[in-house]
Order: C-alpha cells, then structure tokens, then sequence
C-alpha cells in the first residue's frame, strides 16, 4: 500500500510541475528548458527555510514561492525580449549555469555531496509533518491547490489575453496591451508554483544533491507537458500521470531494472517523435504546439 | 604554463570549430535546432570503439566505417523525421521537440548495449613532442591538423564550387531556391551527410583521445550551439571562429579558476552574447527570426 502511496505522492509532485510548465509552453508558447532550475530553487530554497530560518510550514511555502519567483525575474527580463530558438537558448543556458552553481559552490550547496537531514515542516509550528500518509495528503492539497489556482487563471481575463498572445502576439500588441509584461508575469507565476513542487520534493525525500535538477530532468518535465498536451488543465494532468506510471508498468512486465530505465526514456522519446508527428497537441492538450 | 593552457585551447577550439560547423550546416539552412546531432556525435564514437577496438580492425579502416555509418544514421534521421514534418509544414518548436525524441532514443540505444560507463579508445599514453616549454601529444597533432584542413577545405568548397553556392542561397533563402527548381530535399540529404561527417570526425578524434560514455554528445553540442550564436548565426566562417574563442576561454577559465567552472563560462558567454550582441561577431544587424 505504502508503494502505491509514493506513486501518488510523485505524481503529485509531477503534476504542480506540469501544470505550472503548461502556462509557459501551453498558453504563452513558451518553451522553456530551465524549468529544472526553479524546481531545484525551490528545494533549496526549502532547505534554506526550513534547516536555517527554521519556518514553520505555510510561511516556507511562501517563502519559496517569492523568491523562486524573484529569482526567474533574472533569466525572464533578459530572454523574453529574445524569440523562438533564442528564447529557448536562453532558458538552456540559464539552466545550466544553475546547475554548474549548484553542484560546484560546494560552501553553501554541498555540491555533489547533497544535503541529508532534511527536517519535516512543521504544521503551525508544532505538528510535524513526516510519513508517507501526512506527505500523501500535504501533496495532494497542494497538488489541488495549484490545478484549482490554474483553472481559475487560464478562465480568467489573465487567461484570455495569454492564449491571445501565444495565437498571436502582433493582435494582441494592438489591442494596447504589454506583451513583456503579461510573459514576464507568467513566467514568474509558473516558477512560483515549480517552486512548491520543488519543496515537497526536498522535504518529503529529506535528501536533496543537484543532479536532482539538472538539464535531463529539465528534457524530462518539458517532454511529461508535451506528451499529456497543452493548452488545458487535463493534458498535463495526464502527462504527470503517464510519465510517473510508465516505469512502474515497465517493472511489473518484468524488464531487469538495468535496462528498464534506459527502456522508458526511449519510450518517452517515441511518444514525442510519434506525438509530434501526429497528434501536436498531446494526448488530452487542445493546442497544438506553434 | 598559460602558453600551453592558450596551446591546448586551440587545438580543442580547432575540434569544437568543425563539430560547431556540422551543426552550422544545418541550423543555417534549414533553421532546424537539430538537437539530435549530440546522439549523432555520440554514436560516431562507439561505432569506432566496435571496429577498432571489439573487431581489431586497423584505426583508419574502422574510422572510415564509423563515419560512414554515422551519415547513414544521419540520413535517417532526416528522411524518417524530418522530412515529413517538413512536409507537413510543422512548426520549427515541434521539429525541436522530436528532435529531442530522437536523440534520447539513440542515447538510451546506446546505453542498453554498450552500457553508462566510460569506454576507452586508446588504452596506451600518446607519444608526445615539446617545443620549448609547451608539450603536444600526437593525438592532439593529429585533431588541430585534421580539423584546419577539414575547415580549409569546406571554406574553398563553399566559395567556388557550385553545391557551396547553392548551399548559400539556400541558407540566404530556401523557398526562392525552390521557385528556381533547385531539388530542396536532395540538398537537404547532403546538409546532412556533410554535418554528420564532421560530427564523426570530431568525435573520433576526441574520443582517441579522452574515452566516451553515451552523454557526451549534449555538452559537444551545448559547445556548437554557442559557438554559432557567438560567431553569428547565418555565416559559414562564424563557427569557426566561435569553436576557437570558447577553446581558447575554457582555457583561460581553468588557468582563473579551476576546470569546474569551464562550463559556467561558456554559458555565460552565452547569455551575454544573447542579449548584448544577439548577431554574433560577425553577423549582421539583423536577427532571423
């Protein structure tokens, strides 16, 4: 019982990361391969939190929620005056110098040591939160949370001027309104939401090092959007789901784990190139990728 | 030891010039961000480490093979993949993302049958010759001299014969090239074999010698991408100046601080390059978009 409740529990994580990548690729067309940057942001962050400031739970989460949030200001003011290839190249590179700072500052990260011990938030303060049943519930309100928040943005007026500036920009520019700072709101928005993902991730594992977030796993959050689909709640939702289960269907069919790794990521791969070929909007997406 | 720090940066930017210029050939023409050239330079490698070193067949022999293997996966690629989104006229972000579908299947193909461990090519130490202070191995001789004469060559090919004119007005214009009757699809065939071509020269000579595993192939790709953006994006000799200058920093970095952040550097470069001089040094004043 206890395996089928950590696979909820990941993919619940897997879906705030989902969810909040498809506002960037899904409603502003977007695509961005830094979002493993703010997840790991977010979990250090939380480390930082919760080992040193010593928060107690709701206010971490806002803690890392802000400053995830500040700190995707740095990488969006600059790329997002850039467009397509560039934009993306940009993400990549600010992925990358994320990772080199995190795995070689080694006097505050720890580096490729990682960091044990991380202590469980605490609910008001006093009721410690650890176990995998608390964990279960804390990432599924959570994971409630950020779909309920996303379903309110994509129908709200924020919403309707996105999916306008991702089907066109030029449109949108003349109806008077700022496309910099809509993209630049977005992308803040999404990497606060990362951030929560990145939280649970660290506090619920209690063992962070940088490898956890590094361009792989950036390939491998953008490929979960883009194989659920884009555009909605559902698709990413299914996404999460698929890429989560997937390993694990692998395993019971009974492939050794020495090869069953290497086996999913070429399933991953197939889906995209087959998924891309045709059906560009995912499994359960509505937009098809620009 | 700074002048043999400058020395090695050379002779490495001479090979990053030539991978850098395979993926030039691509993104230049058809604006794919061809991402699954990593598994290409990747998969050069290993089909060198199965004929060289598994089947004992002599180094030029199992080189040729390698490289010709790796343009018919080239080839693939382009017809099985490309081709029909092309066709389709997908947009350039979905060719992107299958491209990365396609580079994590052959990374991973490669992981299952050769495993994730370093391979190494060349067990033995290479002899080496010092001139003054600077000391050079015959490996390192042989990847500066191959490479400038691969760059030398392609630069005559591109000035004066027909296909090297073609290739600039495909690059200037592809659509034009076709309302003039050029057979776009058989031009795009030989973009392909050619990057391949240099990829898998670049990666064998790497990989003699320094080994490989199956992820080498993203950061020899990371090293091209910025090496284009840098040179400028749309020119032939752009990459080749750009391979040279991050060899030659990467360099300089190691000698500052220390080899871990080679990478940080580059990227920085990056980023700056991107929002300082988004062109390129030698690029026009104009972006493509």
């Amino acid at each position: 019982m206890n395996y089928i409740f950590h696979i909820i529990i990941i993919i619940n994580i897997y879906i705030i990361l989902t969810v909040s990548t498809n506002l960037l690729v899904g409603m502003a067309n977007l695509i961005s391969l830094a979002q493993a940057a703010f997840y790991g942001f977010g979990a250090y962050l939380g480390v930082l939190a919760l080992m040193i400031l010593k928060l107690p739970m709701i206010p971490t989460i806002f803690f890392v929620m802000f400053f995830t949030a500040l700190l995707s200001l740095i990488i969006a003011f600059p790329s997002l005056r850039l467009k397509g290839d560039y934009f993306i190249l940009a993400t990549l590179g600010f992925q990358l110098i994320v990772f080199t700072i995190l795995y070689n500052w080694v006097s505050v990260t720890r580096g490729p040591y990682g960091i044990p011990g991380i202590p469980a938030p605490k609910l008001i303060g006093i009721i410690p939160i650890s176990g995998i049943i608390p964990f279960l519930i804390l990432s599924s309100i959570l994971a409630g949370f950020v779909i309920f928040i996303f379903y309110k943005l994509v129908h709200s007026p924020f919403g309707r001027v996105l999916k306008g500036l991702r089907d066109d920009e030029i449109a949108v520019k003349s109806l008077g309104r700022n496309v910099t700072k809509y993209k630049i709101l977005t992308f803040a928005i999404s990497s606060a939401f990362i951030g929560i993902a990145g939280f649970i991730y660290a506090s619920y594992v209690t063992y962070i090092d940088p490898t956890s977030f590094n361009l792989d796993e950036a390939i491998f959050i953008l490929a979960a959007v883009l194989i659920g689909g884009t555009g909605n709640i559902k698709g990413p939702v299914v996404g999460a789901v698929f890429v989560v289960i997937l390993p694990e269907l692998l395993r019971f069919v009974g492939f050794p784990d020495s090869i069953a790794a290497n086996l999913r990521q070429i399933v991953y791969g197939l889906a995209l190139i087959i998924l891309m070929r045709y059906r560009p909007q995912g499994i359960a997406g509505e937009y098809k990728l620009q | 030891m700074l002048l043999q720090l400058l020395v090695n940066g050379l002779i490495i930017g001479s090979i990053y010039s030539i991978v850098a210029l395979g993926y030039a050939l691509i993104y230049n023409t058809t604006r794919i961000f061809h991402i699954a050239y990593a598994s290409i330079y990747m998969f050069s490698s290993y089909m060198l480490l199965s004929f060289y070193r598994n089947l004992n067949i002599p180094f030029i022999i199992s080189f040729i093979i390698a490289i010709g293997l790796t343009i018919l996966l080239s080839i693939l690629i382009e017809i099985l993949v490309y081709r029909p989104l092309n066709k389709k006229r997908s947009s350039l972000n979905v060719i992107m993302i299958s491209s990365i579908g396609v580079m994590i299947i052959i990374i991973n193909m490669i992981a299952i049958f050769y495993g994730n461990e370093t391979k190494i090519l060349n067990p033995n130490i290479s002899k080496s010759i010092s001139i003054g202070n600077i000391i050079i191995t015959y490996t390192q001789l042989a990847q500066f001299i191959v490479s400038l004469i691969l760059i030398f060559i392609f630069l005559i090919f591109l000035k004066y014969t027909k296909f090297g004119i073609k290739t600039r007005a495909m690059r200037d214009d592809s659509i034009l090239c076709k309302v003039f009757g050029m057979d776009i699809n058989r031009m795009r065939l030989m973009f392909f074999m050619l990057s391949a071509f240099f990829a898998a020269v670049g990666s064998g000579l790497v990989a003699y010698d320094v080994g490989m595993d199956p992820y080498v192939g993203m950061p020899m790709l990371l090293i091209a991408v910025v090496a284009l953006i840098i040179g400028g994006v749309g020119r032939f000799e752009a990459p080749i100046l750009g391979g040279f200058i991050i060899g030659i920093l990467q360099s300089l970095a190691v000698w500052a601080f220390s080899s871990r952040w080679q990478d940080a550097v580059t990227f920085i470069l990056l980023i700056l390059f991107l929002l300082l001089r988004p062109q390129g040094l030698l690029g026009e004043k104009k972006r493509a978009v």
